[in-house]
C-alpha cells in the first residue's frame, strides 16, 4: 500500500521563514519527517511521495495551493494521505487541515494529521478529520509521527478503531456506542456517579452537554408590515398530499416537499394526511389544518392581518431526524423562500 | 411492604407430556399451553418454539417479553391486567429465572416491534439472547391495525401474559432454589443509621405518549397517559404492577420482563442501608403536550423535595419527544436542590454528530448513557427465522426501512439485514442492564 505526506517548507528542508512563499512541489520518495513516517509504517506501506509547500503560500493563495497539489496527486496511486505533524505552528496546522480536507473530498482516501492542542488548526478542522494530539515542538516528532502511523495501519488493515480519547486524537463530535470492557452495568455506573455527586467528589458524565446552537430571534414585524406580507407555512409534522408524492420518510427524514395551496382555503381530510411516525396521527389525518393551519391563515388574510399565504407549504418529518439533516433542509427551504421575497414563515412542529 | 421473590432457575426447556419444572428442566405441554393462548378467539394462528443462547435463530417482529411467575396464595401476576386489582409487591411470588416468554408476530410487525438474534454477532444487541426463551409465534384477526404502523398488539401481548402465568403456575407448592427478599421500612419509620445516609428516589418515566388508549404502559391496568406522577413502592414494580406498552421504538422500550426485573431498583436495594437511603419510586410519565410535561416535572420535584430526597436517579423509556420530559425532570430536580443522575440512550443520527437528546440543558451534568438508537448494524442471514423477516423492511419497524437510497432495503434477498439499533428488542437496556456507553470518535 502507498502513502503520501504533506510538509511545509521548513520540515520539507527548503528553508525557514524567509522561504515561506515556496511554491507547492511534489518529490518522489521521502523528505525529512517522511523518513520517520516510513520507519513507523514498516514494510507494508510505502511513502512514495512528499508534497512540500510554503506556509505563506498556502495561507495567502490557499485555493491555488490546494488546486496545484490536487493536480500533482491526480495521477498518483495512494491509499492514505498524511500531513505534518504541525505541532504548535499555526499556519502549518491550518495548511495541513486545508490540504487533508481537499484530499479526502476529492480522492476519498483516509487522511491523518497531528497538531498541538493550542494550534488553531485543531478547532478549524477537528470535526472534519482525525487530528492526533501532538507535542508543542519538533522534539515530539518521533512520537507524533508514530501515533499517526500506528492509526493509519489500523485503518488500512480494517482493525477495530477505538474512541478518540483512547486512540489519542481530538474527538470529531461523532458519538457512538461501545461495550465496556470489562462490562459494567448502567445500574452500577449510576450508583457510582450518584454517590460521587452526593459526596461532592469528581465524576465524569457519559453525555457532556455541549453549548446550545441557538438561532437568534428575528426582529419583530409590525402589524402594518405584516398586513402587506405573504406568510409561508412550514412544518416538520409530515403533512403531505395523500400518496406522499415525494416519498418523504416517516422517520429520520432526509427529504422535504412543497405543495401548492394557492387555490385552497384549507387542507381537506382525505386529500392531505401525515406520514410522521412519531405521534398519534388520528387528529392530523382527520383535519390536516391542525398541523398546517391554512384555514386560520386564510381567515387572517380575510381580516387583513396578513397580506396573504405563500403559494407553497413546505413539509418534512421531524422524528428521529438528525440536527444536521434538519439544519440542511431548513437552509434549503429558507433559501427558496428568500428567493421569492418571503420574509415571514410559521414553522409548526408536533 | 415485604416481597419475597422465590427463584426457580430454569436450566433447560423442552416440550413434553406434562407442563412441569423438575430438576431445573421446564417441560411444556404444547397443546395445553396453546389452549391458554387461544382462550382469546382473536388469536387465529399460534405455535410455540424454544430458543436458547447461541441458537442461530432470528426472531422478528418481537412484541413483548415476560418472566413466567406465580403469585402464591392466588391472584393475577399482573393485577388489573390479567385479573382483578390487588396489591402487588407484598407477599410471595414465584419467578422462573433465566428464561422468558417472548411474543412474536407470525406475519406483521410495527413501529414498536423489534428483532432478536439468539446467536452470532447480532446476539449482543439484545438482553434476551442470554436467556432461554419460550417463543409464542402467533397471528390475530385484528384487521383494524393490520396495516397500521403503530399496533396495539393487544391479543398477542395478553396471550403472552396468560402464557407466562400458565407456565409460572407449574411451580405451585414447589420449593424455590433461592429467594430474594425486598423490604423497605415506611419512609418516616426508619432507623437513625438509615436516615443519616443520603436519601434517593428513583424517578421512572414509562411510555405514555399515545392519546388513544391501548398503546401505553399500564400501571395496575391504568393507562400511564392518564396519571400524574405518583409515589410507588419499588416492590410494586418488581411484582407486576407495571406492564410494557406497544408504542416506543424498540431499543428504547422497557418490556414487561424489564419491569419485573428492573436492575436499577435491585441495585438501589443493594445500597439501601449501606450507602444510601432508598426512599422509593416516583412513577412519572412521558405525555406529549408541553403543559403535561411541565406539570409532571413540577409534581416530581415537589414529591422528591417533600420526601426529603437528597438525590434522584431519573430513567426515561424513549428518545426524541420524551427527551423533553427527561431534561425537564432533571432540571426541576436540580433546581429543587436534589442531586440527580439521568439514565438514557442517545440518537446521534446517520452522521453520528447530531444532538444526542432532543432537549438538553447544562444542568444535566450526570448522565449514564446506555446506547445509540442510530447505530447501523449489518448482520448475515440466519438459517432459522421465527416470525417474518420481511416485517423489518415492510412494516415500519423503527430501525428498518423498505428502501434507502444509499443502503438499499433493510432485508436483502439473501436474508442478510441492515438496520438501526433502534429496532433491537429492548436493546438499550436503560432499566440498568446496559454495559454499553457512548463515546466520541
Amino acid at each position: 500500500m502507498k502513502a503520501i505526506l504533506y510538509l511545509n517548507q521548513f520540515f520539507g528542508q527548503i528553508g525557514g521563514e524567509e522561504l515561506a512563499d515556496h511554491e507547492p512541489e511534489i518529490r518522489e520518495g521521502c523528505v525529512g519527517p517522511a523518513l520517520a513516517l516510513q520507519a513507523a509504517l514498516g514494510d507494508q506501506v510505502t511513502v512514495t511521495h512528499t508534497v512540500i509547500c510554503g506556509d505563506n503560500f498556502m495561507g495567502s493563495r490557499t485555493e491555488e495551493g490546494i488546486d496545484r497539489i490536487l493536480g500533482f496527486l491526480n495521477d498518483k496511486e495512494f491509499d492514505i494521505f498524511f500531513a505534518g505533524p504541525a505541532f504548535r505552528a499555526g499556519r502549518y496546522g491550518a495548511a495541513c487541515g486545508h490540504i487533508c480536507n481537499a484530499v479526502q473530498n476529492k480522492f476519498g482516501v483516509p487522511v491523518l494529521t497531528s497538531m498541538n492542542e493550542e494550534n488553531p488548526g485543531v478547532e478549524m478542522y477537528r470535526s472534519k478529520m482525525i487530528i492526533f494530539k501532538g507535542g508543542a515542538s519538533a522534539a515530539a516528532m518521533k512520537k507524533d509521527v508514530e501515533a499517526m502511523a500506528k492509526y493509519g495501519l489500523k485503518l488500512l488493515k480494517g482493525e477495530k478503531l477505538l474512541p478518540a480519547v483512547v486512540e489519542g486524537y481530538f474527538g470529531r463530535g461523532i458519538r457512538d456506542m461501545i461495550w465496556l470492557d470489562p462490562p459494567v452495568t448502567a445500574a452500577d455506573r449510576a450508583i457510582d456517579m450518584l454517590l460521587k455527586k452526593v459526596r461532592g467528589e469528581a465524576y465524569q458524565t457519559e453525555l457532556p452537554i455541549p453549548k446550545s446552537d441557538r438561532a437568534p430571534i428575528a426582529t419583530a414585524i409590525t402589524p402594518e408590515e405584516l398586513s402587506k406580507m405573504e406568510v409561508a407555512l412550514v412544518t416538520s409534522g409530515g403533512i403531505v398530499p395523500v400518496g406522499n408524492p415525494d416519498r418523504i420518510q416517516s422517520a429520520s427524514a432526509t427529504k422535504w416537499g412543497k405543495y401548492d395551496v394557492s387555490m385552497l382555503e384549507n387542507l381537506q381530510k382525505g386529500e392531505y394526511m401525515t406520514i410522521h411516525a412519531g405521534f398519534d396521527p388520528a387528529a392530523a389525518n382527520n383535519d390536516p389544518d391542525v398541523i398546517v393551519p391554512l384555514d386560520a391563515m386564510r381567515a387572517y388574510q380575510k381580516e387583513g392581518k396578513i397580506g396573504g399565504v405563500y403559494k407553497f407549504f413546505y413539509s418534512t418529518v421531524g422524528t428521529g431526524t438528525t440536527q444536521a439533516e434538519a439544519a440542511r433542509m431548513g437552509r434549503e427551504i429558507a433559501e427558496e423562500l428568500l428567493r421569492d421575497g418571503i420574509r415571514a414563515a410559521i414553522l409548526t412542529s408536533t | 411492604m415485604k416481597l419475597t421473590l422465590a427463584n426457580f432457575h430454569v436450566k433447560d426447556i423442552c416440550f413434553g407430556a406434562k407442563t412441569e419444572l423438575k430438576d431445573g428442566v421446564l417441560t411444556v405441554n404444547k397443546e395445553e399451553a396453546l389452549a391458554v393462548v387461544r382462550e382469546d378467539t382473536h388469536i387465529t394462528e399460534a405455535e410455540l418454539h424454544i430458543v436458547k443462547p447461541g441458537d442461530m435463530v432470528r426472531l422478528v417482529p418481537v412484541k413483548e417479553a415476560i418472566e413466567p411467575r406465580y403469585r402464591v396464595g392466588g391472584g393475577p401476576v399482573f393485577p388489573g391486567v390479567t385479573g382483578e386489582l390487588m396489591q402487588a409487591g407484598n407477599g410471595k411470588t414465584h419467578a422462573l429465572k433465566d428464561m422468558s416468554v417472548l411474543v412474536v408476530g407470525k406475519h406483521y410487525g410495527g413501529f414498536q416491534d423489534g428483532l432478536i438474534d439468539m446467536g452470532g454477532e447480532g446476539a449482543k444487541y439484545s438482553y434476551y439472547s442470554q436467556l432461554k426463551n419460550l417463543v409464542l409465534v402467533a397471528h390475530t384477526d385484528e384487521e383494524f391495525e393490520r396495516h397500521e404502523q403503530q399496533k396495539k398488539n393487544r391479543a398477542l401481548r395478553w396471550a403472552g401474559m396468560r402464557l407466562a402465568e400458565y407456565i409460572g403456575s407449574c411451580t405451585k407448592d414447589m420449593q424455590p432454589d433461592d429467594t430474594d427478599v425486598y423490604e423497605l421500612e415506611p419512609v418516616t419509620k426508619r432507623s437513625k443509621a438509615v436516615n443519616d445516609l443520603p436519601s434517593v428516589v428513583l424517578v421512572l418515566q414509562p411510555q405514555s405518549q399515545m392519546e388513544e388508549m391501548g398503546y401505553n404502559d399500564l400501571n395496575y391496568g391504568w393507562d400511564c397517559n392518564h396519571m400524574l406522577p405518583t409515589f410507588m413502592h419499588p416492590n410494586e414494580v418488581l411484582d407486576g404492577a407495571m406492564i410494557s406498552g406497544s408504542f416506543m421504538p424498540c431499543s428504547s422500550k422497557w418490556s414487561t420482563y424489564d419491569f419485573q426485573n428492573f436492575p436499577m431498583i435491585r441495585r438501589l436495594y443493594e445500597e439501601h442501608g449501606k450507602t444510601l437511603n432508598f426512599l422509593g419510586v416516583i412513577m412519572s410519565n412521558l405525555n406529549v403536550a408541553l403543559e403535561q410535561k411541565e406539570r409532571a416535572a413540577i409534581f416530581v420535584a415537589q414529591m422528591a423535595k417533600s420526601l426529603g430526597a437528597d438525590s434522584a436517579i431519573v430513567a426515561e423509556e424513549g428518545y426524541g419527544n420524551p427527551d423533553t420530559d427527561f431534561t425537564a425532570c432533571l432540571v426541576a430536580l436540580e433546581e429543587a436542590g436534589v442531586k440527580t443522575v439521568g439514565l438514557s440512550n442517545e440518537c446521534t443520527g446517520r452522521d453520528g454528530a447530531s444532538q444526542p437528546l432532543v432537549s438538553m440543558n447544562e444542568k444535566e451534568d450526570a448522565i449514564v448513557s446506555c446506547g445509540n438508537v442510530s447505530t447501523l448494524i449489518e448482520l448475515p442471514a440466519m438459517p432459522v427465522v421465527l416470525g417474518e423477516l420481511e416485517a423489518l423492511s415492510r412494516d415500519g419497524l423503527s430501525g428498518g426501512w423498505g428502501n434507502d437510497e444509499k443502503l438499499g432495503p433493510s432485508v436483502r434477498p439473501d436474508g442478510s439485514i441492515i438496520m438501526e439499533n433502534n429496532a433491537m428488542f429492548c436493546g438499550d437496556q436503560v432499566v440498568g442492564w446496559s454495559t454499553k456507553t457512548m463515546v466520541e470518535f
